[in-house]
């Protein structure tokens, strides 16, 4: 999108609240609704969708004051941030904007995590994206392997980053893929399996480039994920903790996310697949005696995810409900237990030339 | 000669056992007379002078003026001293008044009147000459030009006023003036004192103005709120039910009926000759039957006894209510408006009905919210319940009492009332009654009955519901002020964020939004009237049963009020989460 057309959105917001003050309404912002009674699934494009129910933020409601105030300082910053093309991360904007209210004891925001959500309200209510509002958020995930990036004129050898890799801003929106020779994307869920897997030196061995998510994966992360796959035809592959939580990173890096809906189509990988840790590895592998017992937050987490319409796959139906028959979690690290080559060598490898990957 | 000297002794050991037997009597019956312990002793004092004055200003037609002094002499000594405009004592019944116990014209008089309680002022003169040996002094004057001062003890061995002096002079004044010394009283501030004593007593007296001077000189006038002394009392005959066998044998002493059957007919209100007839019918088949046709005077207990039963079995028409006299809604008000000075009250005088069966009785209530209302403790308020039998204040055995526990009965959180104990809230209850069923001669609490803990209770409920309108619509104001105040703070900064969002002036900006909200607060309070009005009305309808034919009409105005007021909050429809 054009600088002068987010200039022309932010500026319409502003219009629209200074009408409804000048027709002695109360002045409010209608938010496209981002939670589950507002998503659907759309099974032929395998991603999340935002539908178009909305709920109006108004000032006079004194439930809405304080957010529906903070909405318009965001605005406002945003639009100076865009006019004087600055990009700022969503911390700094937090302390831009954060002072005391005269006359009371209360800042304008009392915590990063009450401006956040506020972000991305303003983006779908705009239908920008964040960095088109010149805004970003910290930088969270690591690649390495075989490819050149040129970011903003310099190159990037990710294939000589040492073991440390390059760090993943949140916006990769710039980068521009030069030299690639990788046959396929591995998405890790944990540090320690990317850390042990360098080690190995295995995208070298198997020509592929790592991605890290480092828990849930961030905007960033998945967009340059989506790039990859989407750009470059390079297929995709994760690689998580068998549990609940590890097989929803996936769902996410996959379908996208409930709070992003907005931005499945840029931010998903519909084609991804997905290697392991599966329920099935802990028969194949013997691994029986490295599992550890489901929590109670596992198993309800467990019932939550058997009723999203994304998970209703048979072969995803049928690994969760092994989990909760099984009563165990298996992480990636306990294939240590065989030897510490043993996932670099064999597991992977084996899984990914037969194709035991799951949709 | 020594004849003579056992003679003598003789006379004066009976001389000694009629005074000992009089004071016994005092003695013993001390507590269930008003005098025991130092405190209530005082307040005992004070309630017969001031009833003393009041009845008397009431059966004159007078509006009355009563002044009280208390005065420290020495440790647990005083004067008391009480002043009235009353229409005075004619000298042949001072005697009577000051002098003799249990003389009293208000025993035994089916009436409702203050002195159904204590034995009259003739006990402050023999606590008096008890405990310091001194006289009662009394300046009077019916006003027609003489004025006598007297001084007087009770003779004891002949239960007797004896006269030490009379002063006659020639003066135009009106009014009756006691002054007596006490020992073994203590004065204190507390619930049970003289000032709340006479505190309550203003707020069911609104016709009286009263003066109290306290030792320490301070001077407390309750004023009245109102003109219209209250019409005496109508005597009326007692009811049958609700007659006890000590009643019965009392009154057939000093009958002058003949018969038994006349003496009832004649005595008892509603008692027919047919009545009568079955109560003799009742007596045949019992086991000891007798005929009603011989004399009351040789009545036995047990005959009378058997009468009371044959009474609880026999249905009679129920008792005339003219003897009751309430004080009124309007008189609380006036009072309580005029010594509490409340941000709320609410009053209630519910219609009279009957306990045990055929006593008359009549309940009101009031509540009050703020100003002087609630007991001060110090540090703000705890809640106070005023009891009142026949317009005189209950101030002991208030946990035994009927009235106690039936404004504990009710849930006062469901009236809005969180913290009931803790509330600056008076809550005032009269029990009217010809006769009331005290838990004993003390007269302080009144025993349980369920028909009038269930018109106190209904008529507690009655007025909780009226107070729940005021406090909601307080708190509603509390809210709208609260929420004026996050609106103007957070309309400062909008406007910063909108003049940097829109590149507008910020002072124009912030002006245009704090129109807006009063303007919009305006509104809202208006709507919110209007519900409430509506709200009121329909909680009229509620109690008036006979009203539901005439909804239809009613509905359809309702119906287009409702439209107006949901137009406005459609605006603010809830989010739901972000």
């Amino acid at each position: 999108m054009e600088r002068e057309q987010v200039i022309k959105k932010i500026n319409g917001l502003g219009k629209s609240i200074m009408k409804n003050i000048d027709d002695m309404e109360s002045p409010n912002v209608s938010i496209p609704q981002r939670n589950i009674n507002n998503i659907t699934f759309n099974k032929s494009k395998n991603l999340l969708e935002l539908g178009d129910k909305k709920s109006t933020r108004s000032f006079m409601n004194v439930a809405h004051s304080k957010r529906f105030m903070q909405t318009v300082l965001i605005a406002g910053k945003c639009r100076e941030l865009v006019e004087r093309d600055k990009t700022a991360s969503i911390r700094e904007l937090y302390y831009q904007l954060k002072h005391t209210i005269a006359d009371s004891k209360e800042n304008t925001f009392e915590d990063q995590s009450e401006s956040d959500p506020l972000v991305v309200d303003l983006e779908t209510m705009l239908g920008t994206l964040r960095e088109e509002l010149h805004l970003k958020a910290d930088d969270k995930g690591t690649l390495i392997g075989n490819i050149v990036i040129e970011d903003s004129g310099d190159f990037i050898d990710c294939s000589k980053l040492g073991r440390s890799g390059l760090s993943v801003p949140s916006i990769v929106e710039h980068y521009k893929f030069q030299d690639v020779n990788a046959d396929y994307v591995l998405v890790i869920e944990t540090g320690a399996m990317f850390d042990r897997l360098v080690e190995e030196k295995y995208p070298q061995k198997n020509n592929c480039i790592m991605v890290s998510t480092k828990g849930q994966a961030a905007r960033g992360c998945r967009r340059l994920v989506h790039r990859l796959n989407h750009d470059l035809g390079l297929p995709a592959i994760m690689f998580s903790d068998g549990d609940p939580w590890g097989y929803y990173i996936y769902s996410v890096m996959k379908a996208g996310s409930m709070a992003l809906a907005h931005e499945s189509r840029r931010l998903g990988t519909p084609q991804m697949k997905f290697v392991g840790m599966t329920m099935d590895d802990i028969d194949t592998y013997d691994l029986k005696k490295v599992t550890e017992n489901l929590k109670d937050l596992d198993k309800k987490r467990i019932s939550e995810l058997l009723r999203y319409p994304w998970f209703q796959k048979k072969e995803w139906v049928k690994q969760l409900n092994l989990m909760s028959e099984k009563g165990v979690r298996i992480e990636q690290q306990a294939l240590a237990s065989k030897s510490l080559e043993f996932v670099a060598e064999e597991y992977l490898p084996q899984k990914i030339e037969k194709g035991q990957l799951l949709p | 000669m020594d004849e003579k000297v056992e003679e003598r002794r003789a006379d004066d050991l009976f001389k000694e056992f009629k005074e000992t037997s009089i004071t016994e009597f005092f003695r013993k019956n001390k507590a269930h007379l008003g005098y025991s312990g130092s405190i209530r002793s005082l307040t005992t004092v004070i309630h017969e002078m001031v009833t003393n004055s009041l009845d008397a200003c009431e059966e004159a037609g007078i509006q009355p003026e009563i002044s009280i002094g208390i005065k420290k002499l020495g440790n647990n000594h005083y004067l008391v001293r009480s002043e009235d405009n009353g229409p005075g004592i004619p000298i042949k019944h001072i005697s009577g008044v000051f002098g003799k116990m249990l003389a009293g014209t208000k025993f035994h008089r089916n009436i409702q009147l203050r002195g159904q309680q204590g034995i009259g002022v003739a006990g402050v003169t023999l606590f008096s000459q008890t405990t310091t040996g001194k006289p009662m002094k009394i300046k009077t004057s019916v006003g027609k030009g003489k004025v006598n001062e007297i001084e007087l003890m009770i003779d004891i061995s002949r239960n007797k006023a004896d006269i030490l002096s009379n002063n006659e002079y020639s003066q135009y004044w009106r009014g009756t003036e006691i002054q007596c010394e006490l020992k073994g009283v203590n004065f204190t501030l507390r619930e049970q004192g003289p000032f709340e004593y006479l505190r309550r007593t203003a707020i069911v007296n609104p016709h009286a103005k009263i003066t109290f001077t306290d030792p320490e000189g301070r001077k407390t006038v309750f004023e009245r709120s109102t003109d219209k002394v209250p019409k005496p009392p109508v005597e009326i005959k007692p009811h049958p039910k609700g007659t006890e066998v000590d009643d019965l044998v009392n009154m057939s002493k000093i009958t002058d009926g003949r018969k038994v059957s006349s003496f009832l007919s004649s005595t008892f209100s509603r008692m027919s000759n047919a009545k009568a007839n079955e109560i003799q019918n009742f007596i045949n088949k019992g086991e000891a039957p007798f005929d009603l046709n011989k004399s009351p005077k040789k009545l036995t207990w047990a005959e009378c006894e058997q009468i009371t039963n044959a009474i609880k079995e026999i249905k009679f028409l129920a008792p005339p209510t003219e003897g009751l006299q309430p004080i009124g809604e309007d008189q609380i008000r006036n009072a309580i408006l005029n010594i509490l000075g409340p941000e709320f009250e609410a009053i209630l005088t519910r219609n009279p009905t009957s306990h045990s069966g055929g006593v008359p009785f009549q309940v009101e209530v009031a509540i009050a919210y703020g100003g002087q209302a609630g007991r001060n403790i110090g540090e703000g308020r705890k809640v106070e319940v005023m009891r009142f039998a026949n317009r005189t204040p209950l101030l002991f055995d208030s946990g035994a009492c009927a009235l106690t526990k039936s404004v504990n009965s009710v849930e006062w959180k469901r009236y809005g009332i969180k913290d009931f104990d803790n509330s600056a809230i008076t809550i005032l209850v009269n029990l009217v009654s010809t006769y009331i069923p005290y838990t004993s001669a003390g007269k302080q609490s009144v025993a349980d009955d369920e028909a009038i803990m269930k018109e106190i209770r209904m008529a507690l409920m009655e007025v909780g519901r009226k107070y729940q309108i005021f406090h909601s619509r307080q708190r509603r104001a509390l809210e709208k002020e609260a929420r004026k105040q996050i609106l103007m703070r957070y309309s400062v900064e909008l406007a910063a964020g909108l003049a940097n969002l829109t590149g507008k002036d910020e002072e124009k900006i912030l002006k245009k939004l704090n129109t807006l909200v009063l303007e919009k607060l305006k509104l809202e309070a208006e709507i919110q009237t209007l519900e409430d009005d509506e709200e009121e009305e329909t909680e009229n309808g509620f109690d008036d049963k006979e009203g539901e034919n005439d909804s239809e009409g009613g509905e359809a105005e309702n119906d287009s009020g409702d439209e107006e007021s949901t137009e406005k909050p459609v605006e603010e429809v809830e989010e739901n989460g972000a």
